[in-house]
Formats: structure tokens, sequence, C-alpha cells
């Protein structure tokens, strides 16, 4: 009576479920652990995340958006279908076409200071760098711990294709 | 239904040519793969290890790399870029680390191959993941390995860092 009335429906009911299930846990969303302080304080250390694969299926990245990126390029083996097993968690701060810089901490898009509201005064920048352009599919990624030392934290310009997905907060 | 039966052999059979095709003559890319998941294997040691089997480990792994290998890591913790060249300073720097450190494990949990259009060369970006015994934290940087095709072997000739792009 476990099974049902009908063992083979239910047979196959469980293997549908077992696809939708592997599709869904394995290839479209993927759960990420954050090892490291430097997406303070919005994702906090040895916190768990989910990483949406389709959020930029049908759009582009968004400035703001925090996203997983794919710590090592991707070749053309089958295994770019599955998720990479490290990833960087980055918030997109330029997009492409843009100039970014940092100035006294602030962050100067094209010139112009972008407001960032997700910076706590608790983890003050004193980051100041020239200007470096992004190019045509690129985006400029950084954490929000910028009270790190700028060569010890890991951001700068990455391709389109090493977005892995947006991470849900 | 016997013609459906015979097409379901020959699509099995073709299946399992291919399968055996790959198994026994692995192109480039599979090799390179598997050179790669030795050297992780030969560089993690334990701490209950005797010292001939970390002897032997060292020898290994040196074999995997060319003559005239040049390692450029950048090491943080040592305030300075580990830089070996040739394999007896390979030997050498596996022997210090197993004085120094009751045990590591080196994993390369993602592996990105691009082989030459010769066929005679490839590299491969790799996430090194670095973990000492005890230890609760661990290192991870992205790696470059050069490959070259040397006396019919595939070798390591370079290890670089690959800095974040900025």
């Amino acid at each position: 009576m476990i099974f049902g009335r009908n063992l083979k429906l239910t047979l196959l009911r469980a293997a549908v479920w077992a696809v939708v299930c592997v599709v869904v846990f394995k290839i479209l969303l993927v759960h990420v652990r954050v090892t490291g302080i430097s997406m303070l304080p919005t994702c906090q250390d040895q916190s768990v995340y989910w990483v949406n694969r389709l959020a930029y299926v049908w759009q582009a990245p968004q400035r703001g958006d925090v996203v997983a990126i794919r710590f090592v390029p991707a070749d053309d083996s089958i295994s770019r279908l599955g998720p990479p097993h490290v990833m960087l968690l980055k918030r997109i701060i330029g997009l492409p076409g843009e100039t970014v810089a940092f100035k006294n901490g602030r962050v100067l898009i094209n010139g112009q200071i972008l407001d960032e509201p997700y910076e706590s005064e608790d983890y003050p920048c004193y980051w100041n760098r020239e200007p470096v352009q992004v190019g045509p599919d690129q985006y400029y990624v950084v954490g929000d711990n910028r009270s790190m030392p700028w060569e010890d934290h890991t951001h700068g310009i990455y391709p389109r294709n090493r977005i892995v997905g947006k991470a849900r907060l | 239904m016997k013609a459906v039966y015979r097409l379901v052999l020959l699509v099995v059979f073709v299946a399992a040519g291919i399968w055996l095709w790959t198994i026994l003559l692995p192109g480039p890319e599979k090799i390179v793969r598997k050179r790669l998941a030795q050297v992780a294997a030969e560089a993690s040691f334990n701490s209950g290890e005797n010292v001939l089997a970390l002897a032997a480990r060292s020898v290994n792994l040196a074999s995997r790399f060319g003559t005239n290998v040049e390692i450029n890591i950048n090491a943080p913790e040592y305030g300075r870029p580990l830089e070996f060249v040739g394999r007896d300073e390979i030997t050498q720097a596996a022997a210090g680390m197993h004085m120094h450190l009751s045990g590591l494990k080196v994993e390369f949990p993602d592996v990105s191959v691009t082989v030459a259009p010769d066929k005679q060369s490839a590299v491969a970006d790799v996430a090194v993941r670095l973990q000492a015994s005890g230890e609760k934290d661990f290192n991870v940087q992205e790696v470059k390995f050069t490959f070259q095709k040397i006396g019919g072997d595939w070798l390591i000739t370079r290890v670089e860092n690959v800095r974040a792009p900025s």
C-alpha cells in the first residue's frame, strides 16, 4: 500500500521528482558557503546562500547585485553544466563601458560618487585608485568590506561568462 | 520487433566502443586532468605516514614535472613568493613540507584545461585548495599549470599564480 495502487505510476512519479530535484538543486540553484570576511557586513563568514543561475538568462547583471563568480575560467568541457566548486561572492559596482575609481574610500563611476547604502561605517574604506575602464561584456566587482588592505581584497574586472548567478540574500 | 532489438544492440555496441576508445586512448585534456589529480594526491600527506612513504611521495611528485620546471607561487604567509627551479628543488621543498607540517591536504576542486592546437602543450587553470592538518582555515588560490608533451609524457613545465583581473 506504501507504493500506491499503481506501482509503475508511483515509480515514474518518484523518478520525475528525482530528476526535478537534481536539476533545480544541482544545476539551477547552487548553495554556497561564505568563507572569509570580504563581504562583511552583508554576508557573514560561514553563512550559506543560494545562487540563482537563471537570474541573468533574460536580463543583464545590475549594479548592486551580489553575484557568484567562477574562480577559474570555464573551459569547453561537459563539466561546465554543473556549477563550479569554488566561487567568489562579490557585488557589482561597475557596468560595461564605465570607468571605476576609488577616492578616499568612495567609489566613483564615470567620475560621479556612487551611493552605496550597503556600506557600513563599521568598515571604513580609505582606498585611492586611478580610474580603470570596464570593457564591453565585463563587470567591476568588489566585496563590501573595504576596510581590508587593497592588495588583500580580491576584486576587479571580470567577464560576464565568469558570473555564475545572482546570490539570494 | 527483431529489427528494434538489433538496433538497440547496435547502439549499445557503438556506445561501448566509444567508451572503450576514450579509456584506452584518452585525449590530451583527459591526460592533463589525470596528471593534476596525481599531483594533488602526491602533494597531500598525513601525519601518520612513515619516512619511506613520504620520500616515495616526493619522488613521484617530482616525476610529474619537467626537468627545467619553474614554479613561482605567491605565499603571503611567508612574506615572499616561493620560487623553485628544477625537479631537485621540488623534491627538497616537498621534504621540507613533510618536516614542518604534520599533514597537508591538497585539492584541485575546479580545473579548466586548454589544449594547444598542435596538441603538444596545454594550460590548466586550477583552483588550488590547501589545508594543513588540524587547521580549520584553508587557503585557496588560482594557479596556472603549463604542460608540455615531452618524450611522450605530459609534464608540468611551469606553475604560477593568477592574479585577480583588475
